[in-house]
């Protein structure tokens, strides 16, 4: 006790000499483990240790409740599904032995199951996706993403989900214990990119019913079939750990033993805990993105995420506002200067956005960019803007506009407001923006209600393919909500997705068409920008996978050389 | 020596006449209560060269976002994150509009190309933090005068009302007070907000909502000592009604303990709208508060640690002389008295 | 006394009930439910989840089942953590908590006494003056800012302690104790200096004096015992203000409390949680409060509990 009242002592010391040496400037800062040499060697340390940091907790360890990206990215690590993405970001077969074979229409796929095992050491079968994927669609499981990933894609899935069919009759079926058929509602192209996603993860039965309610509760109750199995995960708790799974099929690539997370909500401790040497490391935000742009540690990672304004054209879905005319909704998505927003004020390496679907995302089979179709749409053009805006204004007989704009309250998600709203009322006189900035879930619940004007919006893939962001904006999307309803988009859309879904060229067109028009000829929306994950990293960290959609890092690969 | 007198001549010898009405004359002009304070707390410098400080700090609030041509919100994100500079300082090497980067000094001004000077420097969207600073001190000090006011209005009330009736109204009242005294104000500071539209009159409210409960408890302890004292009787015994006794012979009394008590409320209202600005639950943008431009440059902290300094050091300043200002009244005006 | 407990316990019970049906319909007001803010739940899903959460009953009847639950010291399932028992997570979160508030507590405390000590014997000294000044210097800082500067120089800088996280024992609390400290230290150093100064005119120790008793004597024997009973009613202000540090200085140094969590459910509307350690802080302060009244009454005979007339 004595000894601790002098440990305290010592630390008010400390403290009161906080002040004097805050008062005193700044020192240099010099970022510890940078002097390696980086080219030294790629031979991997004796200690494969990595040490981590998440901005959130883990909601659920659970395949078929998971929504969130940490979620997401636990379960990529720990469990393995019939694909996985690889280094390149492209789904390849993992627990599937090979190709599947598919029919002719391409509705029925029949994979067959290399030998693999859970953690407890039992085989993983066909049965282990069956059930999990029934037990993701039926509504008593009440899963987002089981329901959002299959409708549409899997028999019966819409069915079951409506609570209009059994779970039993989802087009899934274990023909033995290493064969699995699937059937589709349709031809679906992009499915085996599906197939990386964690909602198909596979779930041993008599493990889940064994557990109950307990299941995926904690580290304990969850089996792992993936690279890594979890630790010390209490269910809500902020540090968890992963250990190399020695029952995994491919466990000779997995080069390292332990993975030490915590999350760090702060991005400023983050980034003291990273140069105090403690962790490996660190996401950085707006602020620190610009501090640190000319650090050598410096890891940038385009995203396939796009954010954008939504323009709502019908308050609460009745009464129409001043966006429902086109000129207007012109007027605004040219009115704002995108370079100058990503360079300086997001300054986090994110690029203007004249696109709904990213770049370097989707490929046709020539390789060729999505992007490359359609190019830049509605860019940056304050006399074009204003133009459109006096017609608009002239059009809906007014002089003066009030808007108002929704937004996150997050820090940087604020200055950009602030950023927006300075740039449209300078470049469209008349025009007052009225901000509004509420916590992630208060702006989703008044997306649904439609009660904005303008909102700051972004969408993250869920699959490889235009369709993502394409799909979006149908008059029947759940995530439309801003009363767009276009029946030559809806058209396109629907060729797409039916008519053109064995003939890829037609289809890639129509996608382009609908991209088009709902940025362009209609300016539904105002593409504002695409993300770039920006991050300190120590140049020991070797072949850690970042993936643009699905789950956002894989570890399988990474390794530690030349830490030592 | 007794021969002596006998010399005197008896002329030299007058009576005096007593006159009663001297004895009750007053030699020094007679104080009231206020002048008597205010001479002793002329004596306390601490006190003094708060207030002093704090009218400074008032005027220039008022005054200073107009001492030069930007406006609070005027964007140019060109010119972001200038350091402080003031022409007059720059050759003893402060404020000079140079600042560490990776490692050199390097003038940021030359670097951007940037004609004017920036006396606070700018923030991330290029807007000036001279204006901004003194434009945040106002909205500062606004919300924690109008929570202050409130605080009393409804604290005077209340406690006065308990304390003065007695009996079973103070009973029940008082039972409401130790209930409410149990709900953790900062809890629901954050639960009203979240459900408020958030901006300056929600925080005014959240604050004065629970803030004024301390002032009802002291005021109450005040009407009760002071109601059964005998210049109190007297007046009631002369009829003097409820009102005259209360506002001539009660409030004067407490007055003191009031102003002392608001004197600790303003900076605390200010610090709590600080800390709601950590969380999330303060001012919209672009509007600034202290405590917003503190939270804003409290994550530049190792880069441009100007963006905190001002804004924290204006804060402090205001805290200080607050305390120091009550501490010197409560001593001034009832040396006795402790919290 | 046993009158004025049971007295107590029903006004406690009474405002655990008042601030529980508060937020209970506080939260029903708030824009916004995780659930229903679903991006891409159909209506038909949405239907069974809120059977799932019973959302889906009628307003009164939630109410009466969220007190009935209440009573078992049931709080019910997260939002975030999809079904994750809030109780259990309260009480997993605790322990960090705890120990942070009651190290700030007795920190504080110590080093406000001291303080005040210093100030009230040589009053109207420098000693006098840089004690206060160091008091009101601790109430005029915000915490995130102390934290954030003790992290950078303290962790990083000087490399004297862990940067941040709760995985080093005892000096993983160091820096998140001092940063929470630094309110009670200014109160308690203010209060205990009005204290003294107020007890050292008082006669006794006039006589004290008389008598020849050193100066050392009349402080510690006489001046200081009689000064710290009333602190002892600041300390459930005290504890409260210590939950407002708490939440800042959890998260700035990335400890797994109760106070890190709130700010994250209040972020995401997870109302169980805001509901449970709303209830969870109500108590604690409630509790601390009754005991401080309980003791000051067995402490300081003057204070008479069973309704003495003023």
């Amino acid at each position: 006790m004595k000894k601790s009242k002098l440990v305290w002592l010592l630390s008010l010391v400390l403290v009161l000499s906080v002040f004097l040496a805050a008062c005193g400037g700044k020192d240099k800062d010099e970022t510890k483990g940078t002097d390696n040499n980086t080219e030294k060697t790629n031979k991997p340390d004796a200690k494969q240790e990595l040490n981590l940091m998440e901005t959130a907790e883990i909601p659920t360890a659970d395949s078929a409740l998971v929504t969130d990206t940490v979620g997401f990215t636990v379960l990529n690590n720990v469990n393995e599904g019939l694909y996985r993405l690889n280094k390149d970001n492209v789904a390849e077969p993992a627990i599937a032995e090979g190709e599947p074979k598919v029919n002719e229409d391409g509705t029925v796929y029949t994979f067959t199951l290399r030998d693999a095992k859970w953690s407890d050491g039992s085989a993983v079968t066909a049965n282990d996706f069956e059930f999990a994927w029934k037990r993701a669609i039926d509504p008593k499981t009440g899963s987002e993403y089981g329901p959002y990933m299959m409708n549409g894609v899997i028999k019966n899935a819409e069915k079951i989900a409506t609570g209009k069919a059994k779970p039993d009759t989802l087009g899934v079926k274990a023909v033995d214990d290493k064969t699995l058929e699937v059937t589709l509602e349709k031809p679906v192209p992009y499915f085996l990119s599906l197939m990386a996603f964690g909602t198909f993860l596979p779930q041993k039965e008599e493990f889940v019913k064994e557990k109950g309610k307990q299941y995926a509760k904690n580290s304990d109750n969850i089996l792992y079939n993936g690279p890594f199995v979890l630790t010390d995960w209490d269910g809500t708790g902020l540090t968890w750990k992963y250990k190399k799974n020695e029952n995994y099929w491919d466990k000779d690539n997995v080069k390292l033993d332990t993975i030490n997370v915590d999350v760090v909500k702060e991005t400023g401790t983050g980034v003291n805990l990273y140069n105090s040497g403690e962790k490996d490391r660190a996401g950085l935000n707006g602020e620190f993105a610009a501090q640190y742009a000319n650090d050598k540690n410096l890891v940038k990672t385009e995203e396939a995420s796009v954010f954008y304004l939504k323009l709502n054209q019908k308050r609460g879905g009745k009464t129409d506002t001043p966006l429902a005319n086109v000129n207007i909704r012109k007027a605004i998505a040219q009115a704002f200067n995108k370079e100058e927003l990503t360079k300086n004020v997001l300054a986090n390496g994110s690029e203007p956005a004249n696109y709904l679907v990213p770049k370097n995302f989707t490929f046709d089979e020539n390789n060729k960019d999505f992007r490359d179709v359609n190019g830049d749409m509605n860019k940056f053009d304050a006399t074009a803007a204003k133009e459109s805006w006096e017609k608009g204004l002239k059009e809906l007989g007014v002089k003066k506009v009030e808007l108002e704009f929704l937004g996150d309250d997050g820090d940087l998600s604020k200055k950009m407001d602030e950023y927006m709203k300075n740039q449209l009322e300078k470049n469209l006189p008349g025009l007052s923006i009225k901000l509004k900035e509420v916590p992630f879930q208060n702006r989703i619940e008044l997306d649904t209600k439609q009660d904005y004007d303008i909102q700051f919006a972004g969408w993250g893939p869920d699959y490889q393919d235009p369709l993502t962001f394409i799909s979006l904006w149908t008059s029947d999307s759940a995530q439309n909500k801003m009363s767009y309803a276009s029946k030559e988009y809806d058209k396109l859309v629907k060729d797409a997705n039916i008519t053109y879904a064995n003939e890829p060229a037609k289809r890639w067109q129509a996608l382009a068409d609908a991209e088009k028009l709902v940025v362009e000829t209609d300016a539904a929306i105002a593409p504002v920008y695409q993300r770039t994950r920006i991050a300190l990293q120590q140049p020991y960290v070797k072949d850690l996978v970042i993936h643009n959609f699905g789950a956002d890092y894989s570890y399988k690969w990474a390794y530690i050389a030349g830490k030592e | 020596m007794t021969q002596q007198y006998d010399k005197l001549p008896p002329e030299a010898f007058k009576l005096v006449k007593v006159n009663s009405t001297h004895a009750e004359q007053i030699a020094r002009p007679s104080l009231n209560f206020w002048q008597d304070a205010w001479l002793r707390l002329r004596k306390n410098k601490a006190a003094v060269i708060s207030m002093i400080v704090l009218i400074f700090i008032v005027i220039i609030a008022l005054v200073g976002p107009h001492l030069n041509s930007y406006g609070y919100n005027d964007q140019n994100v060109s010119k972001a994150n200038l350091p402080p500079k003031i022409s007059w300082l720059a050759p003893l090497g402060i404020a000079d509009g140079y600042a560490e980067v990776a490692g050199k000094k390097v003038d940021v001004y030359a670097q951007k190309n940037v004609k004017e000077n920036y006396w606070f420097g700018t923030d991330s969207l290029g807007r000036d933090l001279f204006t901004r600073v003194w434009k945040g001190s106002q909205i500062s000090l606004l919300i924690a005068f109008v929570a202050a006011l409130v605080d009393v209005i409804i604290g005077v009330a209340y406690g006065g009302i308990s304390g003065y009736y007695g009996g079973k109204v103070d009973d029940i009242m008082q039972r409401i007070i130790e209930i409410l005294a149990g709900i953790p104000n900062l809890i629901i500071v954050i639960l009203m907000l979240m459900v408020m539209e958030p901006g300056i009159t929600a925080i005014i409210i959240a604050i004065a909502l629970t803030g004024w409960i301390g002032m009802s408890r002291i005021v109450r302890g005040q009407v009760l000592k002071f109601k059964n004292q005998e210049f109190v009787l007297a007046s009631r015994t002369l009829g003097a009604s409820n009102s005259r006794i209360i506002f001539k012979h009660l409030l004067p009394n407490i007055m003191a303990i009031i102003v002392i008590n608001t004197m600790f409320t303003v900076p605390t209202a200010i610090f709590f709208e600080a800390f709601l600005s950590f969380i999330g639950l303060g001012l919209q943008a672009p509007n600034a508060s202290l405590g917003t431009l503190i939270n804003d440059g409290y994550k530049m902290l190792q880069f441009q640690p100007y963006m905190l300094g001002i804004p924290a050091a204006v804060l402090s300043i205001l805290m200080i002389a607050f305390n120091l200002l009550g501490d010197g009244l409560r001593d001034a005006l009832d040396p006795k008295m402790k919290d | 006394m046993a009158k004025y407990v049971t007295k107590r316990i029903i006004y406690m019970i009474i405002t655990l009930f008042l601030i529980a049906s508060f937020t209970f319909f506080l939260m029903k007001m708030l824009p916004g439910s995780p659930i229903s803010s679903a991006p891409k739940l159909t209506p038909e899903q949405l239907a069974v989840v809120e059977a799932k959460y019973g959302l889906d009953k009628p307003l009164p009847e939630q109410y009466l089942q969220y007190l009935g639950n209440m009573v078992k010291l049931d709080f019910g399932v997260s939002f975030q953590f999809k079904g994750a028992d809030v109780t259990q997570l309260i009480i997993n979160r605790a322990g960090p908590s705890f120990q942070l508030g009651i190290q700030a507590l007795v920190l504080g405390t110590l080093i406000g006494i001291i303080l005040g000590m210093i100030a009230a014997l040589k009053q109207n000294t420098v000693w006098d003056y840089g004690s206060t000044l160091i008091a009101i210097f601790g109430l005029s800082i915000p915490s995130f800012v102390f934290a954030t500067l003790l992290q950078y120089w303290v962790g990083v800088k000087w490399e004297l302690l862990p940067v941040a996280l709760w995985k080093n024992g005892f000096s993983s609390s160091i820096m998140p104790t001092i940063a929470l400290a630094i309110g009670p230290l200014a109160t308690a150093a203010r209060f205990v200096r009005t204290e003294m100064v107020e007890v050292l005119s008082s006669d006794y120790i006039l006589l004290a004096k008389a008598k020849g008793a050193s100066r050392f004597e009349i402080a510690f024997k006489h001046a200081f015992r009689n000064a710290l009973i009333p602190l002892i009613t600041v300390m459930g202000p005290l504890a409260a203000g210590l939950v407002t540090g708490s939440l800042v200085v959890e998260q700035i140094f990335a400890i797994p409390g109760i106070g890190e969590q709130f700010v994250k459910s209040i972020n995401m509307n997870d109302f169980p949680i805001i509901m449970g350690t709303t209830m969870f802080y109500s108590f604690l302060l409630i509790v601390i409060i009754f005991i401080v009244d309980i003791l000051y009454g067995i402490i300081d005979p003057r204070i008479r509990l069973a309704g003495g007339t003023k």
